[in-house]
C-alpha cells in the first residue's frame, strides 16, 4: 500500500512538475523556445502583435505571414524581405533580440498599436518603430501589416572609371636595405577632449595629407599628473578607416569611468598603412538638416553616385559651435542596402546637453561591401 | 643555436688567449689576411695536432703534421674580424696566436637604404640616403671609401655628393625637385652601385576655383585643372569636398580628382551657396542665381 | 567483451573527436605533456589556470600520449572509463541485486544511451571516466558503513579522491544522488544478519566523510583555491540542456531521447518496483531526483534545487547519472524477463539495447556538434610560421574546432572553451560563450566581441581568423584589413597593423609553484593509489562475501514483474 502511494506521489509530481514547467517555463527554457508559451492567443492586439514578433525572433517567417490580416497583398518572400531587406545589408543577418508594443488606439473592430523591433546585428544593435493595425475577426486579433517595399534600379550598366591604386610591398626575401613604399603621411588636424558623465570623449579630425590611400586609426592615451598612463584606447569603429587623398576623417575615443580632472595630457598615436583602394563608391550626403532640441538630430540622406550596391554604410557626423570647434561626433549603422542613385534617409541623435552648441556640421560615409576585400 | 657555438668557443679562447700565447709565438701567424684568399701557417716542431682557428662568425679546425705548414685554400675563410688559432696536441695548447682577417679588396656590393620613398617637390633636404659597403663575402668595409650619391629629378641637373665612408657608412641629405616625378637616387663605391627610386609628388593645392553650370534639374559644379604652388597638377584621386549650404541644407559629397578636375552636380537651388575644399585647402564660394 | 566490441572499434576510429568537448581534454592534455608542473594555460584567454578543471583524465591522455599520440590516448582513456563502467555498474548493482541481475545491468550499460551520447555526441570525457570510478568506490562504502572494515575504508576514501581528481561535480552530486542511497541501503539492511547499530553507521559515516573530503581537499587543493579566490561569477552562458523539452522538442530529441533510448519503456517499471521494494527505494528516490533535474527546464525542479548553480551546470549529466541509477532496475527487469520469457524476452532486449546504443552513436553524425567539418592545419601552419604567432589571435566560425587549432599551434588566443577559466572582463561581462561563436548568443555575444576587438592592442590581438562572413562588416569598420587566404578562401585573415606583439598577462590568477606541483603530482598519485588499493584483497568473511547483499533476491523480486 505504502508503495502504490509512494508511486502514486512520483508519478503525479512528475507529471505536475512537466505541466507546470510547460505552462509556466523558466527563463532559460523561455528563451529557447523563443519567448513562445502554450497559453497564448490573441484575443487581444497586444497578444496578436506579441506572437508575431515571436515568430520573427525564431525566423518563423511562414507562420508569421500566414497570421496576418493583409497576406493577400503581398507574397511571403515580399514580407521577408521587408524584414530582411532585399540585398546583402546589415538586416540580412540580423537577428530580432527583443521587441516592445504599446497600444496606441483600440475600437470594438480595430486597434493600432507602435511596434518597437530591437535587433541585434554584428555591428551592434539598431531600432525599429512600425506602426500596425490590427482588425478584430471573431475572437481573434490580426495584424495588418505595413509593408515597406525596397526600390529596386532597374537592370542597367552604369560605366565607372574612377581610379584604383595598387600597393607591392617589399617581398619577406628581400634584403634587409631593400626598398619599401613608405606610409602615408596623415596628420591630426584638431583634437578636443570633453569630459561628460560617462567619462572622457577625445574628439578630432585626421588628414591624409598624402597623395596615396592610406588605412588610418587613432590610439589616445591619457596620462596622469604623476606621468603615469591612466588608459589607452583606439577610436575602433568611430572613424573612417579607408581614407583617401586629401580626405578628412572625425575620430571619437572613448575613456569610460575617467574624469577629465584626473588628465595631465593626452598623447595621441595615429598611424597610417599603405592600402590598395579604389576611389569608388562616391556618396552625396543630400539634404542635411540639423534639427535643435529637443529631440536634437542630424537628418539627410545619402545617394551613392556609383554603380555599386554598397550593402553596408556608416555615417559619421562632425558637429562644430559657431567658433569652428569640434562639439561632438556621432554614427549611425545604416540597416539596409544602399542602392544606386536611390536616396536612403539617415538620422543621427545629438545628446540633449550638447544640442544647443551646434552650429554646423560635416557628415562622411564609410563603406563595406563583401566583395570591396 | 649554431651560430651562437662557434662565438661561444671564440669568447672562451680569447680569455684564455694571453696566458696561451705567453707560452710561445712560433706559430708563424701572418698579422692579417684578406676575407677569401688564401693562406698557409707553418708550425715547427714533431707529431700529431690539432689547429682550431676561431672567429666571431666562423671557426676552423685541422689535423696538423707539425714541422709542415696547414694551407687553406681561397674561400674558406671569409669573414672579416678578429681571429685565434690554437695548436692543440694531447688535450693541451702547444702554441696560440691572433690574426686579423680584413675585407678584401675593393667595394663589391652597397646596401643603400633611401628614405621616403615618396615625398612632396621643393622639399629642403627631404631626401636621406645612408649606403653600407661591402667586399665581395659581404664584409662591412670599415676602411674609409669615397661613396657618391647621385639625384637625378625630372628636372633640374642631377644633384651629386661624394660622402666618405666611416666605419663603413656614408650618409647624405638632399633636396626635392620643384618638378613632381619620379626621381632616381643612386649611391656608387667604385664599381658597385645601389638606385632607388624616389617618388617626388606635388603638394597641396594651391588655388581652389569652382565654376557653376546649369544641368538640366541640377547644378555641375566643377573645380579649374588643380596645381601646387609650383604648378604640377594635383593627382587623380586626390579628394575635394563640395557643399552646397541652402535655406538651412546641406549637401556635401566628396568627388575624387579625375584629370586634374574634380565636377558634380547638385541639386539647383537659386540662392544656395557651393563652395569646395581640399583638405586644409578652400576654394571660392559661389552663389547659385546670383552673382560669383 | 560486449564493451570490447561495441565500443572499441568506435574509438579506433576515433569517433569522439566529431565530440563537442573531446578536443578541449586533447587540448588540456597536450599542455600536460609539455607543462605538466606549470598549469597556467598561456594558450587561451591571454592565459589561465587549468586548476580550474580536476586534471586527473587528461593526465592520463598527456601520459599516455608519449606512446599513442594524443588522439589515440584520448581514446585509451575513454575506453578505460567505459571498461571501468561495466565493472562500476556491475558492483553498484550488487548492492541491491543478485549476481545474475547486475550482470544484465553491468552488460546493459555497454548500451547505455547516455553513455554512447556522453562519449560519442559531448565528449564529456572527465563525467564518463569520473562516474565509474566513483561507482567502484560505493560498494567499499557500503562495507565500511555496514561492517567498519579498514580495508573497505580506506579503498573508498581512495576511490573517492581519484573520483574527484578526475571531476569534481561527479563526486558533489554523486555523494547526494549515490552516496546517500547506498547509507539509507545501510540503515535498511542493519539487521539483517550481521548488525550494525546506529551509532556505529552515524560515526562511520562522519569518518568517512571527514577523511574523504580532506583526502580530496588535498587532492584538489589549487582547484579549491581557485575557486574560493576567484569564484565563477561570470554571466551565465544559455545552455539547451536548460530548454523545456517539450516547447523546444529538437533539444528534447537531443538531451531526452537520445540518451534514454530504450530506458524510456522501463520508466514505469522502475517506477512501481522501485516503490513497492521497500530496499529499491532510495535507489527510486536519487535516480528520481537525478531524472528531474535531467530534465532542464521541462520542469521547475532543477531550478529549485540547484537554485543559481542551474545556469552554470549543463543538465545532460544528470540524465547520464540518472541512467546510471536506473541500470540495477534495468538488470532486474532483465534477468525476471529472460528467467520467464528466455530467447523470447532476450531477443527484444538486445534489439532494444542494440537501437538504444546504435541511436546515441549515430547521433554524433546526424546531429553533429559542429555540422561544417573542416581542417584548421591551414591555419595553425599559417601562425606558425613568419613570427604570426609573437601575437595573440581569434577565430569566427570555428566552433569546437578552436581547441583542435589551439593544440596545433604555438601562438595564443584570446578566446577559448572553458568559460569558468576565463578571467578577462571582455568575456566575463556578457552572457557569451566562446567568442568563435560570438553571433549565437545575440546582443550579448557580439558585445562581448566587440569589447574584445576594441582592447586588440592591450592584448596583442593582430590575427582574426574568419570563416563566417557575417563578421567582416564589423571587423572591417572597426580597422582590421584582410592580409591573406586560407583552404581555397573559405578562411580570411584579418590583421590590425598597428597591434603591438603579445605580452604575457601577469594575472592573479596564475598558481604559485607550489600549486603547480601539487597539480602535478597529487590528483595523478591519487589515481595511481586507486589501482594500487584496489589490489589489496578483500577480507574473505565467513558468512558472505563483501559484495553479496544481505538480503536474499526473493525479498524483492517476489511481486514478480507486476508488483
Amino acid at each position: 500500500m505504502k508503495g502504490a502511494l509512494l508511486a502514486l506521489f512520483i508519478a503525479a509530481a512528475t507529471v505536475a512538475l512537466i505541466v507546470d514547467g510547460t505552462l509556466r517555463p523558466i527563463p532559460s527554457a523561455l528563451a529557447y523556445a523563443g519567448g513562445e508559451t502554450l497559453l497564448r492567443t490573441p484575443s487581444t492586439p497586444e497578444a496578436a502583435v506579441e506572437n508575431l514578433g515571436d515568430q520573427i525572433r525564431l525566423q518563423q517567417w511562414q507562420k508569421a505571414w500566414s497570421s496576418l490580416a493583409n497576406k493577400a497583398q503581398f507574397t511571403e518572400p515580399e514580407f521577408v524581405h521587408d524584414l530582411t531587406g532585399y540585398f546583402l545589408s546589415l538586416r540580412t543577418y540580423a537577428m530580432l533580440d527583443n521587441f516592445e508594443v504599446f497600444p496606441l488606439h483600440e475600437s470594438a473592430d480595430g486597434a493600432d498599436v507602435l511596434m518597437k523591433l530591437y535587433w541585434a546585428s554584428v555591428v551592434g544593435p539598431f531600432e525599429e518603430s512600425r506602426q500596425l493595425h490590427l482588425v478584430r475577426q471573431g475572437d481573434r486579433w490580426l495584424v495588418e501589416w505595413p509593408l515597406v517595399k525596397e526600390r529596386h534600379v532597374p537592370p542597367q550598366v552604369i560605366p565607372v572609371d574612377y581610379m584604383r591604386w595598387d600597393v607591392i610591398n617589399r617581398g619577406p626575401g628581400d634584403d634587409w636595405g631593400a626598398q619599401n613604399v613608405a606610409a602615408p603621411h596623415v596628420r591630426i588636424v584638431d583634437m578636443r577632449p570633453i569630459n561628460r558623465a560617462e567619462g572622457v570623449f577625445v574628439l578630432g579630425e585626421l588628414l591624409n595629407d598624402d597623395v596615396v590611400p592610406a588605412w588610418v586609426s587613432v590610439r589616445a592615451t591619457l596620462v596622469a599628473k604623476n606621468g603615469a598612463a591612466i588608459a589607452s584606447e583606439g577610436s575602433f569603429d568611430m572613424i573612417l578607416h579607408r581614407l583617401l587623398p586629401k580626405q578628412v576623417t572625425p575620430f571619437l575615443i572613448r575613456f569610460p569611468n575617467v574624469d577629465l580632472s584626473q588628465v595631465d595630457k593626452i598623447r595621441m598615436d595615429p598611424s597610417a598603412e599603405l592600402v590598395s583602394a579604389s576611389a569608388d563608391p562616391v556618396i552625396e550626403i543630400q539634404n542635411q538638416k540639423y534639427n535643435p532640441a529637443p529631440d536634437a538630430s542630424l537628418t539627410g540622406q545619402l545617394s551613392s553616385q556609383s554603380g555599386e550596391v554598397i550593402g553596408f554604410a556608416h555615417v559619421l557626423s562632425t558637429f562644430y559651435d559657431r567658433n569652428g570647434q569640434l562639439v561632438w561626433i556621432a554614427g549611425q549603422y545604416m540597416s539596409r542596402a544602399l542602392l544606386p542613385q536611390t536616396p536612403m534617409d539617415f538620422r543621427i541623435s545629438v545628446p540633449q546637453d550638447l544640442a544647443g552648441q551646434v552650429s554646423s556640421e560635416r557628415t562622411e560615409v564609410a563603406t563595406f561591401s563583401e566583395d570591396s576585400e | 643555436m649554431k651560430s651562437a657555438l662557434p662565438l661561444l668557443l671564440a669568447a672562451f679562447l680569447m680569455t684564455a688567449a694571453p696566458a696561451l700565447t705567453a707560452q710561445s709565438g712560433s706559430l708563424g701567424l701572418p698579422q692579417s689576411i684578406a676575407a677569401g684568399s688564401a693562406f698557409s701557417i707553418p708550425t715547427a716542431g714533431s707529431g700529431q695536432a690539432v689547429l682550431y682557428i676561431v672567429g666571431p662568425a666562423q671557426a676552423l679546425r685541422r689535423d696538423v703534421q707539425l714541422g709542415e705548414p696547414v694551407s687553406f685554400p681561397a674561400g674558406v675563410l671569409f669573414n672579416a674580424g678578429h681571429y685565434l688559432a690554437i695548436l692543440v696536441a694531447q688535450g693541451s695548447s702547444l702554441d696560440a696566436g691572433q690574426f686579423d682577417v680584413v675585407p678584401a679588396g675593393p667595394p663589391a656590393s652597397l646596401s643603400f637604404l633611401a628614405e621616403p620613398s615618396r615625398l612632396p617637390v621643393e622639399l629642403q633636404g627631404g631626401v636621406s640616403g645612408t649606403a653600407y659597403v661591402f667586399d665581395a663575402w659581404r664584409n662591412l668595409i670599415v676602411a674609409p671609401l669615397p661613396v657618391t650619391f647621385q639625384l637625378e629629378q625630372a628636372s633640374g641637373s642631377p644633384q651629386t655628393q661624394t660622402v666618405t665612408t666611416r666605419n663603413g657608412v656614408a650618409w647624405t641629405r638632399m633636396n626635392s625637385a620643384s618638378k613632381e616625378g619620379a626621381a632616381t637616387f643612386v649611391a656608387r663605391a667604385d664599381s658597385a652601385a645601389a638606385t632607388r627610386v624616389i617618388q617626388e609628388v606635388p603638394g597641396d593645392p594651391c588655388n581652389l576655383t569652382i565654376t557653376a553650370q546649369p544641368d538640366g534639374q541640377q547644378v555641375r559644379i566643377e573645380t579649374a585643372p588643380l596645381r601646387d604652388c609650383s604648378g604640377n597638377p594635383i593627382p587623380d584621386g586626390t579628394i575635394v569636398t563640395f557643399t552646397e549650404n541652402y535655406n538651412g541644407m546641406q549637401s556635401t559629397v566628396d568627388v575624387p580628382l579625375r584629370h586634374d578636375v574634380a565636377r558634380v552636380d547638385m541639386p539647383a537651388f537659386i540662392g544656395a551657396t557651393i563652395s569646395a575644399a581640399s583638405g586644409v585647402v578652400a576654394g571660392n564660394q559661389i552663389r547659385w542665381g546670383g552673382s560669383r | 567483451m560486449a564493451a570490447v566490441v561495441v565500443h572499441l572499434p568506435l574509438l579506433l576510429m576515433q569517433l569522439p573527436l566529431k565530440s563537442y568537448d573531446t578536443n578541449f581534454h586533447i587540448f588540456f592534455a597536450s599542455h600536460y605533456l609539455h607543462h605538466w608542473f606549470d598549469p597556467w594555460n598561456a594558450k587561451w584567454y591571454a592565459g589561465f589556470s587549468q586548476t580550474t578543471y580536476p586534471p586527473l583524465p587528461q593526465q592520463w591522455i598527456a601520459v599516455l600520449s608519449r606512446v599513442l599520440g594524443l588522439n589515440m590516448a584520448y581514446m585509451a582513456v575513454q575506453f578505460a572509463g567505459i571498461l571501468l563502467l561495466v565493472v562500476g555498474v556491475y558492483r553498484f548493482s550488487r548492492l541491491w541485486l543478485s549476481p545474475r541481475a547486475a550482470s544484465f545491468a553491468a552488460l546493459a550499460s555497454v548500451f547505455l544511451g547516455a553513455e554512447s551520447f556522453l562519449v560519442y555526441s559531448a565528449g564529456q570525457l572527465a563525467t564518463t571516466c569520473s562516474a565509474p570510478i566513483y561507482l567502484n568506490a560505493l560498494p567499499y562504502l557500503f562495507e565500511w558503513l555496514r561492517r567498519g572494515g579498514w580495508r573497505s575504508f580506506i579503498k573508498a576514501t581512495v576511490l573517492f579522491a581519484a573520483a574527484a581528481a578526475a571531476h569534481h561535480a561527479t563526486l558533489l552530486f554523486g555523494s547526494l544522488l549515490f552516496a546517500v542511497p547506498v547509507a539509507v541501503l545501510v540503515l535498511l539492511d542493519r539487521e539483517d544478519g550481521e548488525a550494525t547499530s546506529v551509532p556505529a553507521f552515524v560515526a562511520r559515516t562522519v569518518a568517512i566523510a571527514i577523511t574523504a573530503g580532506a583526502a580530496i581537499a588535498a587532492v584538489l587543493l589549487p582547484f579549491w583555491i581557485a575557486l574560493l579566490r576567484y569564484p565563477v561569477t561570470q554571466t551565465p552562458i544559455p545552455h539547451p540542456s536548460r530548454a523545456n523539452y517539450i516547447l523546444s522538442p529538437q533539444w528534447g530529441m537531443n538531451y531526452f531521447i537520445i540518451p534514454y533510448g530504450a530506458l524510456i519503456l522501463v520508466l514505469p517499471f522502475i517506477l512501481i518496483r522501485g516503490s513497492s521494494v521497500v530496499r529499491l527505494r532510495p535507489l527510486l528516490l536519487g535516480f528520481w531526483v537525478a531524472f528531474l533535474i535531467g530534465l532542464g527546464g521541462t520542469t521547475p525542479a532543477g531550478h529549485w534545487l540547484l537554485g543559481r548553480a542551474f545556469e552554470v551546470l549543463t543538465m545532460e549529466r544528470f540524465s547520464y547519472w540518472a541512467s546510471l541509477l536506473a541500470l540495477p532496475f534495468v538488470g532486474l527487469l532483465a534477468s525476471e524477463l529472460v528467467t520467464r520469457f528466455r530467447i523470447r524476452a532476450a531477443i527484444p532486449l538486445t534489439v532494444a539495447a542494440a537501437l538504444t546504443c546504435a541511436a546515441a552513436v549515430a547521433w554524433s553524425t546526424f546531429h553533429p556538434a559542429d555540422a561544417s567539418d573542416f581542417k584548421v592545419d591551414s591555419v595553425a601552419a599559417w601562425l606558425n610560421r613568419d613570427g604570426h604567432d609573437d601575437f595573440r589571435y581569434l577565430t569566427l566560425g570555428f566552433g569546437n574546432k578552436i581547441s583542435r587549432l589551439a593544440v596545433m599551434t604555438d601562438a595564443g588566443s584570446v578566446d577559448g572553451e572553458w568559460n569558468s577559466g576565463r578571467r578577462l572582463p571582455e568575456l566575463n561581462r556578457y552572457g557569451g560563450a566562446a567568442l568563435t561563436s560570438s553571433k549565437y548568443f545575440g546582443i550579448d555575444g557580439l558585445q562581448s566581441l566587440r569589447a574584445m576587438l576594441m582592447h586588440a592592442n592591450r592584448y596583442g590581438l593582430r590575427w582574426v581568423f574568419v570563416r563566417d562572413p557575417y563578421y567582416d562588416p564589423l571587423l572591417d569598420f572597426a580597422g582590421w584589413r584582410p592580409v591573406d587566404h586560407l583552404n581555397d578562401r573559405t578562411i580570411t585573415v584579418w590583421s590590425k597593423d598597428s597591434v603591438p606583439p603579445a605580452a604575457p598577462v601577469n594575472a592573479p590568477q596564475r598558481p604559485p609553484r607550489w600549486q603547480g606541483i601539487l597539480w602535478g603530482t597529487l590528483p595523478f598519485g591519487s589515481g595511481i593509489l586507486a589501482i594500487l588499493v584496489v589490489l589489496i584483497p578483500e577480507k574473505r568473511r565467513r558468512a558472505a562475501s563483501v559484495d553479496t547483499p544481505s538480503v536474499p533476491e526473493e525479498s524483492f523480486v517476489s511481486g514478480g514483474l507486476v508488483a
